[in-house]
């Protein structure tokens, strides 16, 4: 049956994003250098109608899921849920760029249309239901992460940082398609539901164990957890700032809904054994992530660390399978994560005048006399990373630690806290330089007012879920997989 | 000895072989050739294999195209300079031990006892029809790179098009790095 | 009443936002106007950081060798103007003083509602909304006011608005006016969460919360070195009580399957949801470690004593009346729980008694007038936890209830007094003060009577009805080891009082002649204080002299242990005998120390300059002794040397081992930095991308081994 056109309507945002990215690449060649701020916003622009946008497939079918293509493309919550908090992550990224790109040597338009086609990508990764469209968005989303990595081109570090992270995607790349071509030779199918048939038929399969492991590492290493996680801090250190802060949030909520709906509907149901893997991996990276912070002197790699750790606590969410807990939990999480994360990289952004300048731990000096304001919402989204109340990350970490409990994973969840404990240590150094030490000479703060409006936003965030969690709870718990 | 197996293994032989030359020459040159050969060899197991589109589009793209671009590009950046560094480096032992291990463990996996239900063996020969389902009718189209055509534009349709931007943000991506000038500094 | 609880911590939280704001606006007004200056002043340097003058700068900071001084007065800007100062006065005491009003509006009819009907007296609870549910537990934005939070919510409330009103006068000169207020106020907001908090984890954002306002208090003088590493260690130390606070609020979940504050009636009557009795003293310990981090126990309380580098207030406030209490009410709110765990309770009394002899030990021989009285709160600290471990928990927060009063009005005393010297703090520099201050002199000797546990002051009765439980639980030890730091309390509190008050003064007729007595603002709040030490004694008189309304008006709230009773007669000779301790021990501090003595010369030995004969023989034959307790027992050498240095080994080794294995070492990596000159081919035969790659297989080949062996 050659597919409907109708499906089409299924991936109207998709569509329309991309349409809007070439459309820039076009309109790029003939704006002058000095307009290319016009760009950025049309850019954002499209951002926020793709968010529009996704409610055009739910109000086309009858019922959800809706899957399209000849079984590749699901509609349902659970890719709304993500694709939300993927258009936020991106949006806040094209905030923090405007001053950031501008002022560099840099041209505008390649690069606001890599960050909507990589957004594409991440867009087709988490309604993908087939391994092969699954894979496809996946290497979509990487290919447009490896050239803005290395797009300060000039910068040594940059440059590093798009090699060392295309090597090691391309590495990473391989043993996850060695992973699915083990599944399918298993299997014989692609599509998630004949997976979870045919495991359900031979659930002890060598051949799938193996698959299921290969493929775990391959996404292992998109999320950047331990030991897939090396490539991380150099990768976040080199690449510029507002690429770092969207590395950090957008491909790992992408990497973590197709874990999800590839572990959930594919793999689970047939053989659990994945879960100890995840467990290893998600003590590992807490430990790693935490203990390596302690040691940076950078901020983007401190914040990198950081991130690694986080990975680990959200690994635990995805013990919870079988239960009612672990998937929502995750989901509090991912979107806790990515507003506190966003945040504190956004007082990064501004703290730098040009290039590298103001990523030292040292150049928080004295913060908080220079700008009270810009040291109190980094002070919130410290509290927040480190997961004290009344901020949204303890409302994720609770809801972490207590579904890793509920799934008798005692231990970890201490290790979880332990580390919380030991992660406090390193936050605080920023805090300390902030507010305990005084920096002296002249204010290199730059006002900027998008980013202001963006670190706004995810400080609302941060401060309105923490003390009013609610809605994003039951939100979360309205878009799990069906 | 079947002549199809037995083709087989020398195809497989070369693939190997020639992979294995890829790595370990010093020469960008002779690495590319020995990629080449790896090509070839990979075409000749798809032929095996009744693949005969497959195998011709391998060797056309991969072997043709592709590789003449390397050769371009090899012999435009004309690298001579051999590595500085050992080619084993410290790490080597360790990295051999594990490549070991875990070629062991694949292979003992997938030549150990099967558990998965054997359906019924695959016919090379069915790749070439294609059954083409509608409302109204069903076709039985023979041929090669007509199923692989169904395949690609019909099940595999989305994948394909995310493929195809794929491959323009490659583009943009190469110009983007490659560019030397910066504009704004002119 | 009529109006919601919530409103008496929103109160200080509005206070922390205005005067936050209005401090903000200033401040950034004022840093564009310097910024402006300096761009005026180094107009060639553009937008670079100027780190010669940065370095330059921190040399200056690092060679004054300020040890433990309470640096007020320094001049990090100009005095605010005084417009901005009455606003943030008015805002700052004011938003606390109504919610003082506001909380005694609900305090004075619960109070009567519960002395009328002990039996049927219910909390008040308050319940906002539902904060997190998961699966069917619900933890809500609660305030409870029961007996135990209300009588923590009185002296909060109170002596905290003395405290404002007192850091009205006291910083007044002060750059930092307005944060210092926005940050006492997000103190009192946080402290009055923890109090009224309904449940564990909320009582736990308060408990962070004060913490927080602790660290940035005590590092206020941030450009001093000395107070910012005492944030530092104040931070290090409480990470380690957080740590069990946290394990132990999920233990509680584990074993009542609530954390509100319903767990306690569940405790009382044994209803346990799961758990073993080794599972309930390990939730007591680590709750118990937790409030060893706020409250300064063995072996956590090294931080307070540095905690006196923050501003005088602060420490009358933060580090002596309210905050550092937050532990024994931790133990005392789960008092029913530490009831079923009675070998945690043990540890609870021997940590304290242990405490409370060290402390007052190490305060025998301290010259710095706030560390006197830091260890003195470390000691009396202990005392409280003393009388919780031998089961007489409404004793112990009756303690903690006069303490604050006296404890208050003796840091606001040394506050007056270090204020009068002009940020003179060596009470070897004193002498004399009492005719000059007399209103500080008056009200110190009050408080110094309380504390020593002289009849009728407030202490006194605390703080003998602690030693009588203990002696009455068959703790003998524990009585003696309390009865031995009464005795040691009146000694070095009345050295403080001769040293400070008595004789003649010891610094230059030059400082003398500035020697004032404090303003109103400071004075007032140290009278009422005072008059707080005399009076607060008598709600919690000991059974032989009648009712005693304390432990009558806490019983609903906290638990009792089933203790033996003791005569009459033996009660009364308990408090001759303790009395007689206290008044041996002033009368050796009068003996001792004169006040007559020479002038003050910097480095001097310890004890040489004021001490009687009497006092240098004795000194003399204790020799080492006397030198290891002068120097605090050698704690902070022995913590070094035991717990941080192989801490640190243990970090270094685990961070180079990780590195050599994975990644190559930093040399490569720095070595491939210098090569990498953007020549790509070359960069992916360098040494770290392949290595990268072999964590990778190997972190393949690790999980594939680890599901094959399982």
């Amino acid at each position: 049956m050659p597919f409907p056109v109708s499906d089409l309507i299924l991936i109207v945002p998709e569509l329309f994003l991309t349409a809007v990215a070439l459309g820039l690449l076009i309109y790029a060649t003939v704006v002058s250098r000095e307009k290319e701020g016009a760009i950025a916003w049309m850019a954002l622009a499209a951002l926020v109608l793709t968010g529009v946008l996704l409610f055009v497939p739910f109000s086309s079918v009858t019922s959800l899921p809706q899957i399209g293509f000849a079984g590749m493309f699901a509609v349902d919550k659970f890719s709304l849920f993500f694709k939300i908090l993927i258009l936020a992550a991106a949006a806040v990224t094209i905030l923090f760029s405007l001053r950031f790109i501008g002022s560099s040597p840099y041209p505008g338009g390649e690069y606001y249309c890599l960050i909507l086609l990589t957004t594409v990508g991440m867009l087709f990764m988490v309604s993908g239901v087939h391994l092969v469209s699954i894979y496809i968005a996946l290497e979509l989303m990487a290919l447009s992460q490896y050239v803005l990595a290395g797009y300060f081109k000039q910068e040594t570090k940059s440059i590093e940082a798009a090699a060392k992270y295309f090597v090691l995607g391309a590495f990473s790349s391989g043993v996850l398609l060695y992973g699915l071509s083990l599944v399918y030779g298993a299997a014989r199918t692609l599509t998630l539901t004949g997976v979870a048939q045919a495991l359900a038929a031979s659930p002890k399969a060598p051949l799938f164990i193996l698959g299921i492991i290969l493929v775990a590492c391959g996404l292992f290493f998109k999320i950047a957890s331990a030991p897939f996680h090396v490539w991380a801090p150099d990768v976040y250190e080199g690449a510029p700032t507002p690429i770092a802060a969207f590395f950090a949030v957008g491909p790992k909520l992408a990497a973590y809904a197709i874990f999800a709906r590839i572990f959930y509907s594919g793999f689970g149901p047939g053989s659990a054994d994945w879960t100890v893997i995840v467990a290893a991996s998600a003590a590992l990276t807490m430990v790693v992530g935490n203990v390596g912070a302690l040691m940076q002197e950078n901020v983007k790699r401190l914040l990198g660390y950081s991130s690694i750790g986080h990975a680990g606590y959200a690994l635990m969410g995805f013990l919870g399978y079988g239960t009612d807990f672990g998937l929502p939990a995750l989901m509090i999480y991912l979107a806790s994560y990515a507003l506190m994360t966003l945040g504190a990289f956004g007082l990064v952004v501004m703290l730098e005048t040009k290039g590298y300048a103001g990523e030292s731990v040292d150049d928080f000096n004295g913060l908080a006399r220079k700008n009270p304001t810009a040291a109190a919402a980094m002070l919130v989204f410290l509290l927040s990373l480190t997961g004290i109340p009344p901020t949204v990350g303890f409302i994720g970490k609770y809801y972490l630690f207590t579904s890793a409990m509920k799934a008798g994973w005692f231990w970890l969840a201490l290790l979880g806290v332990l580390m919380s404990a030991v992660s406090l240590f390193y936050y605080f150094r920023i805090v300390r330089a902030m507010y305990l030490v005084d920096g002296e000479g002249e204010l290199r703060w730059k006002e900027e007012p998008a980013v202001s409006a963006a670190v706004i936003a995810c400080l609302a965030g941060t401060l309105l879920f923490g003390i009013l969690p609610q809605p994003l709870v039951s939100w979360a718990k309205a878009c799990l997989l069906n | 000895m079947d002549p199809s197996v037995f083709f087989f293994w020398v195809f497989a032989a070369i693939t190997v072989v020639g992979a294995l030359g890829v790595i370990t020459m010093r020469q960008p040159l002779h690495s590319a050739l020995f990629l080449l050969l790896t090509f070839l060899a990979v075409a000749g197991l798809f032929i095996l294999q009744h693949a005969e589109f497959l195998a011709a589009v391998q060797v056309l793209v991969y072997a043709g195209g592709i590789m003449v671009l390397f050769l371009f590009t090899i012999m435009l950046v004309n690298v001579r300079r051999q590595a500085k560094e050992p080619f084993v480096n410290r790490r080597a032992g360790i990295a051999v031990l594990a490549g070991f291990f875990l070629f062991l463990l694949v292979g003992g996996v997938l030549t150990g006892p099967a558990l998965v239900k054997k359906g019924p063996p695959a016919d090379p020969a069915a790749l070439k029809t294609t059954v083409i389902e509608n409302s109204t009718a069903r076709v039985v189209v023979p041929g090669n790179s007509e199923a692989v055509a169904w395949g690609l534009y019909r099940d595999y349709l989305l994948p394909f098009e995310v493929a195809s931007v794929f491959l323009l943000v490659a583009m943009i991506g190469a110009v983007v790095l490659g560019k030397r000038s910066l504009e704004k500094f002119d | 009443m009529n109006y919601p609880i919530w409103l008496i911590p929103a109160l200080p939280l509005l206070g922390f936002l205005l005067n936050g704001l209005a401090s903000l606006l200033y401040g950034a007004a004022q840093a564009q106007k310097r910024g402006e200056e300096w761009r005026k002043a180094h107009p060639d340097e553009g937008h670079g950081h100027d780190h010669g003058s940065h370095e330059a700068a921190h040399g200056a900071h690092d060679s004054h060798d300020a040890h433990g001084h309470d640096h007020g007065h320094h001049d990090t800007g100009p005095m605010l103007p005084w417009a901005l100062r009455l606003f943030h006065g008015v805002v700052g005491v004011g938003t606390v003083g109504l919610a003082t009003v506001l909380s005694f509006g609900i305090l004075v009819p619960y109070a009567k509602s519960v002395m009328s009907n002990v039996e049927g007296a219910r909390p008040i609870v308050e319940t906002l909304y539902h904060w997190i549910q998961v699966g069917g537990l619900s933890i809500d934005i609660a305030f409870r006011i029961d007996a135990l939070s209300a009588l923590m919510l009185s002296f909060v409330t109170f002596v905290g608005t003395l405290i404002h009103l007192y850091s009205v006068g006291y910083m007044q000169a002060e750059a930092g006016y307005g944060r210092f207020f926005a940050y006492l106020n997000l103190f009192m907001f946080s402290m009055l969460m923890l109090v009224l908090a309904n449940n564990l984890p909320m009582l736990f954002i308060g408990w962070e919360g004060v913490g927080l306002c602790s660290y940035l208090l005590i590092g206020y003088y941030y450009d001093k070195d000395f107070a910012a590493a005492a944030g530092k260690k104040a931070f290090v130390t409480n990470r380690v009580g957080d740590f069990g606070m946290v394990l132990g609020i999920f233990g509680i979940l584990a074993l009542f399957g609530t954390t509100d504050f319903s767990f306690v009636d569940m405790a009382r009557q044994q209803q346990m949801a799961s758990g073993t009795p080794l599972g309930v003293y390990a939730v007591c310990a680590l709750l118990f470690l937790g409030a060893c981090g706020k409250s300064a126990q063995v072996p956590l309380y090294v931080w307070l004593p540095d905690a006196m580098a923050g501003p005088t207030p602060v420490s009358a406030l933060i580090h002596a009346a309210t905050m550092v209490t937050a532990g024994v009410y931790l133990v005392a709110r789960c008092s029913a729980v530490f009831l079923l765990a009675p070998d945690a309770l043990t540890l609870v009394a021997w940590v304290g008694a242990g405490t409370a002899i060290l402390a007052a030990s190490i305060g025998l021989a301290q010259n710095d007038i706030k560390k006197v009285l830091a260890y003195s709160t470390v000691s009396q600290l202990g005392y409280m936890f003393l009388a919780c471990g031998v089961g007489a928990f409404a004793i112990g927060m009756f303690h903690v209830f006069t303490h604050a009063f006296f404890k208050a009005c003796l840091f606001l005393g040394s506050g007056s007094v270090i204020h009068a010297l002009h940020h003179e703090q060596d009470m070897r520099a004193m002498g004399g003060l009492a005719k000059k201050t007399p209103a500080t002199h008056l009200t110190m000797l009050v408080s110094a009577l309380a504390i020593a546990g002289i009849v009728p002051f407030a202490g006194f009765f605390s703080k003998d009805q602690i030693l009588g439980s203990a002696f009455a639980g068959g703790h003998y030890i524990l009585f003696a080891v309390g009865l031995v730091t009464a005795g040691m309390t009146a000694f070095y509190m009345f050295r403080l009082y001769r040293m400070t008050f008595s004789g003649t003064y010891r610094g230059t007729p030059e400082q003398e002649s500035h020697i004032h007595e404090s303003p109103l603002t400071m004075t007032v709040p140290l009278w009422i204080l005072g008059a707080g030490s005399v009076l607060t004694g008598f709600l919690g008189l000991p059974e032989v002299f009648g009712k005693n309304l304390m432990v009558e008006f806490l019983s609903p709230s906290v638990g009792k242990m089933h203790a033996h009773e003791v005569s009459h007669a033996t009660e009364y000779l308990l408090m001759a005998v303790s009395l007689a301790v206290a008044g041996a021990g002033i009368f050796l501090a009068f003996k001792w120390y004169t006040g007559q003595d020479a002038k003050f010369t910097p480095g001097a030995a310890p004890e040489d300059i004021i001490a009687s004969p009497a006092a240098h023989a004795f000194f003399e034959k204790t020799g080492t002794l006397g030198k290891v307790v002068a120097n605090k027992w050698n704690v902070d050498e022995g913590i070094e040397a035991l717990v941080l240095s192989p801490f640190r080994k243990i970090g270094t080794f685990l961070w180079r081992g990780f590195d050599a294995l994975f990644i190559d070492g930093l040399v490569n990596a720095s070595a491939f930095m210098v090569e990498l000159t953007g020549d790509l081919v070359r960069f992916f035969t360098t040494g770290n991308v392949r290595n990268y790659a072999l964590t990778f297989v190997l972190g393949v080949l690790g999980f594939t081994l680890y599901i094959w062996m399982r």
